[in-house]
């Protein structure tokens, strides 16, 4: 063999190799961190969107809540327990509510299956997942916040509330923070 | 021998991965900053709304029904102005009457506001408060100058019958309330109980309306001041000034078309109304269990003490309804 000959080496070539495979991996490493931010900030994002889509649900159901046009007497809240809420109105102002339209819309926390559901009429719509914490409060005048009996507030109560409150904590899975919201909603049928 | 390798390509697939990433981010942020500044828009709108609903509703003058409202400003339906109600900048408002039976009187008024280039409509339902009158001890027309008071006021908001009823305001008239508070404040001798709640604004009293309605109903002349205490409840009305230079007594309502001076002592159990004003001279002495209503001019260089009265106020307006406040009776968000 003339000593003369070009080529690489086997300890080059390994060298080469190894520096190859370090770079390849730095580079792979700062593409999926890369990707990791991006699902991270689409997650963030979209978990951000839906507590901010409840709340904006919430105000839009609550705020009209007992609109009476015809002056037929609807009780705006028919129903108030800490993990229901049930909001009427007589949108078309016939002086009467129909319970299976828009007129009657209803809120239902249910933490075990982490969801937060708008019921519209009859029909049930999920408004949010990965819900960990969901409880609504009622006030009453004054702003002092009525206790509630395990089988909700009675009629009677229902007529002192005032002012409606949720609290609500999402944790999207592949999040680590919270997104959290609390909204509280004068009833605006209520002088 | 040539040269072969990955490092370039490599290098350039992790550049094109890293772009399109980057570029995900910077989409997705885009998309984010477009939503909160449509939420922000929109928010905006609906607090200009809202402000614009509690202005309109305040400024609307108490009475006892719509009709003025709904026949605009120059007091004749089926013209132009009908239903167009006075509102800030940026917002519009218009009254119709709701569908529905004609009582309880009730008001269908539609808002839009446009407020950081959002813009929102919301309906309202107006109607007139339960309660009798305007809860506050004086209601004047318009706010006096300063000055107006160099004698002594007590003003006590406080039911003396009822303590856990809410308690009244000490003025109302038809301007920003932190300004009545501060003219309130800066007259001498004006003494406020601490359980007197701070000055609220609303339109001026409907002089003529009330003056029309004692008439209609009968009410007696001046002669329904008598020296006597406790006398019964009764309406009283006296064209022009009424100048009381003894000591009289009275009870229910006493609406006086011009001036009321008092230059003796007046006590009464009611409401006083005085479209001219209210003077109580020096020595004169002026007290209230109830509420007064005045026209601009107010000068008190004796005592005038007014105190929250719920069963006056009750008992005059059994004698005659009183004038009531609008109320937002409900809303909704239409757009």
């Amino acid at each position: 063999m003339s000593r003369g000959l070009r080529g690489t080496g086997v300890v080059e070539l390994l060298v080469g190799t190894a520096l190859g495979l370090v770079v390849l991996t730095m580079l792979t490493a700062t593409v999926a961190s890369g990707a990791r931010l991006l699902v991270s900030a689409g997650a963030r994002g979209e978990a951000e969107d839906t507590a901010q889509l409840v709340v904006e649900a919430f105000t839009f159901d609550a705020r009209r809540a007992g609109w009476d046009p015809a002056g037929a007497g609807v009780r705006p809240v028919t129903d108030a327990q800490a993990s229901r809420i049930a909001f009427n109105a007589d949108l078309d102002g016939d002086g009467a509510i129909d319970p299976a339209s828009e007129e009657t819309a209803a809120y239902v926390c249910a933490v075990g299956a982490a969801r937060l559901s708008r019921i519209i009429g009859r029909q049930s719509l999920p408004l949010a997942d990965g819900v960990t914490a969901c409880a609504f409060r009622y006030l009453d005048a004054a702003g002092t916040p009525i206790p509630i009996p395990p089988g909700g507030l009675d009629a009677a109560t229902r007529d002192t509330v005032h002012a409606v409150a949720l609290d609500l904590v999402l944790l999207p899975s592949g999040l680590r923070g919270r997104s959290e919201r609390t909204v509280l909603v004068a009833l605006r049928s209520r002088p | 021998m040539t040269h072969g390798g990955t490092a370039l390509p490599a290098a350039l697939a992790a550049l094109a991965v890293s772009t399109a990433l980057g570029a995900a981010v910077a989409e997705l942020t885009r998309i984010e900053v477009t939503i909160a500044r449509h939420r922000r828009a929109a928010t905006a709108a609906l607090v200009a709304t809202d402000t614009c609903v509690a202005e309109v509703v305040t400024a609307l003058a108490p009475g006892w029904d719509f009709g003025g409202v709904l026949a605009g400003a120059d007091g004749r339906p089926g013209t132009a102005d009908d239903g167009v109600l006075a509102a800030p900048a940026g917002c519009a408002a218009d009254a119709e009457a709701p569908p529905g039976p004609a009582a309880p009187p009730r008001l269908l008024v539609r808002f839009e506001a446009r407020a950081g280039g959002g813009r929102r409509l919301v309906e309202t339902l107006v109607g007139r408060d339960p309660a009798p009158a305007v809860p506050a001890l004086l209601w004047l027309g318009a706010l006096p100058p300063p000055g107006a008071i160099t004698g002594t006021v007590t003003l006590d908001g406080s039911d003396a019958d009822e303590p856990s009823s809410a308690e009244w305001s000490s003025l109302a008239a038809p301007d920003d309330p932190a300004m009545l508070d501060r003219w309130l404040a800066g007259e001498a001798g004006v003494a406020v109980s601490p359980r007197t709640a701070s000055a609220m604004a609303a339109a001026a009293p409907p002089f003529e309306a009330l003056r029309a309605r004692l008439r209609a109903a009968g009410a007696a002349g001046a002669e329904a001041l008598v020296g006597a205490a406790s006398p019964p409840p009764t309406l009283a009305a006296v064209d022009g000034d009424l100048a009381i230079a003894g000591a009289l007594h009275g009870a229910g309502v006493l609406l006086v078309t011009g001036t009321l001076d008092i230059q003796g002592r007046l006590d009464f159990t009611g409401i006083v109304i005085a479209t001219g004003g209210v003077r109580v001279e020096r020595g004169g002495s002026f007290a209230v269990s109830g509420a007064v209503w005045s026209g601009p001019s107010l000068a008190v260089e004796g005592v005038l003490a007014l105190r929250h009265s719920g069963s006056a106020v009750a008992t005059a307006d059994g004698l005659l309804p009183l004038p009531r406040r609008a109320v937002l009776l409900g809303l909704r968000d239409v757009g």
